[in-house]
């Protein structure tokens, strides 16, 4: 991994979840992550609409953006999932086809850009996982999280397909299990951990319902109360965050664990002002946590 | 229902021998052809009972030539892409992907769902999955502002549309145009 990164923000975080972004950039900023702005980055695009509609369309917008990052000498570094995936994917299908290789860049030359497949993709969980980067975050520890039950989300696109991804063990993943150890917390095993969200099954509403569903119930039955929930993708933290509100109203459960972006959590942990960080921002507050942590 | 599936006698004339390489050869799915029929896929599917054609029914189907079956069939539409059919298929098959290449074909038939041509839409005119224009984007500026986050750099949409309309997704945007001039 290199010393410096090209911040991609993708469009979800920066115009929908600013909150998200803010946290990201204050623990990047205590952990001395050096990155550079993508100025002309585009949606990345996403991997559920554009991929289906044409798969040229969703490599030539995402070979762009990686040709962006080239220009800069960069890796890059991405905060969500789906940008994660989409442009690891597109890299990694670029250099195993030729064909779609010259496909994408007749096209881009067209617009003066080149995708020669000199930029890495890295999410930043991918980061914060090497060793030197773990014990620096112990070293920022302000609130230890020690009597935390953390349920880790890891979400489908962080891991899978794991020959593309190439990062995490697909059926069993540790990463961010091991973040939030560092930070003193105690991570929950629980059955439902690999399951989906069910975000991206955009054309079916019940899919989401019945895997959000799943997974809370799931939770509820641990020993150990889970004191919040923790994933590394927007979607899936406003998956989780809407539909739970959602389904509390026709149960008798209390389905209420907040959900929380890695780096929010990371933020309260390293003591950033947690005014800065709009936590209300979302339909299950996570009060609770912040008296536990006595913030 | 299924009885009823089974029992209809496709013709060898019907079925299009070609339709397995024509997505074999694209990007993404040469290994398509390796499938033993194991089922793994269909196993661990996330969206199993949501579907009338389990994966690995998608695929043999695919082998076979069955192109209305497949493209009739609710399982193209109902993925929630967790990828894990991909990441468990034995012979290395990329379904999950392949799913993505079958709907590529739906929608140049046609069939693309408002959902998905609304947001290439707003891509389209915005470079962004959000509306990032007029009043939106006053709105976020001012949002992003109070967090003081760095202004949004939008990228040149001379080059986005470019690209949309040179990766065979014009028509979806033109259609689009001129519904919008009927209706005025
Ligand atoms: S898991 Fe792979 S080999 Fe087995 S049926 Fe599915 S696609 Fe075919
Ligand atoms: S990616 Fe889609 S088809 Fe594959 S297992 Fe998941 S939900 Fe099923």
């Amino acid at each position: 991994m290199s010393d410096a990164y090209a911040l991609f923000l993708g469009c979800t975080i920066p115009l929908k979840f600013p909150h998200f972004e803010k946290a990201f950039r204050e623990i990047s900023a205590l952990l001395d992550i050096t990155y550079k702005e993508m100025e002309g980055a585009s949606c990345c695009p996403d991997p559920v609409a554009t991929q289906s509609l044409n798969v040229d369309t969703w490599l030539t917008l995402a070979a762009r953006n990686l040709a962006i990052a080239e220009k800069m000498d960069l890796d890059i570094m991405t905060v969500c999932s789906g940008c994660y995936e989409t442009l690891k994917t597109t890299r990694v299908l670029l250099e195993e086809d030729k064909d779609a290789f010259g496909r994408v860049n007749s096209v881009l030359n067209q617009i003066n850009y080149k995708y020669k497949g000199t930029s890495d993709v890295f999410h930043f969980v991918e980061l914060f996982v090497q060793d030197e980067m773990l014990e620096k975050i112990r070293e920022k520890i302000v609130t230890p999280l020690d009597n935390l039950n953390i349920a880790a989300h890891y979400g489908c696109h962080l891991i899978r397909p794991s020959n593309i991804l190439q990062f995490d063990d697909p059926e069993r993943p540790e990463s961010m299990d091991k973040i939030l150890n560092i930070l003193g917390a105690n991570t929950v095993a629980f059955a439902s951990k690999l399951e989906c969200c069910g975000y991206c099954a955009r054309l079916n509403e019940d899919i989401g319902f019945k895997l959000v569903e799943e997974k809370m119930i799931d939770l509820t039955r641990l020993d150990n109360e889970v004191d919040v929930m923790v994933a590394v993708c927007p979607a899936c933290v406003s998956q989780y965050d809407r539909k739970e509100r959602l389904l509390q109203r026709n149960t008798e459960e209390d389905l209420n664990i907040p959900i929380l972006y890695l780096p929010e959590l990371m933020a309260l942990a390293f003591g950033v002002d947690q005014t800065k960080l709009d936590l209300s921002r979302r339909s299950v507050k996570p009060k609770k946590l912040l008296e536990k942590l006595k913030i | 229902m299924t009885e009823e599936k089974a029992q209809k006698i496709v013709k060898a004339s019907e079925l299009d021998h070609d339709l397995r390489y024509k997505i074999s050869e694209q990007v993404g799915a040469k290994t398509l052809l390796k499938c033993i029929q194991c089922g793994v896929c269909s196993s661990g599917c996330t969206v199993s009972e949501f579907i009338d054609l389990q994966p690995h029914r998608v695929v043999a189907s695919l082998l076979l030539g069955l192109k209305d079956v497949i493209l009739s069939s609710n399982a193209i539409w109902t993925c929630s892409l967790c990828h894990r059919c991909t990441e468990r298929c034995p012979k290395g098959v990329d379904y999950s992907f392949i799913l993505a290449l079958i709907r590529n074909l739906a929608v140049e038939e046609g069939n693309a769902p408002k959902e998905y041509t609304d947001t290439i839409k707003t891509i389209y005119e915005n470079g962004f999955v959000v509306p990032y224009t007029e009043g939106m984007k006053k709105t976020i500026d001012r949002r992003r502002e109070s967090f003081e986050l760095p202004e949004i750099v939008s990228p040149n949409l001379d080059e986005i549309r470019f690209i949309i309309k040179n990766t065979k997704l014009g028509n979806l945007i033109e259609n689009e145009n001129n519904d919008k001039k009927e209706d005025k």
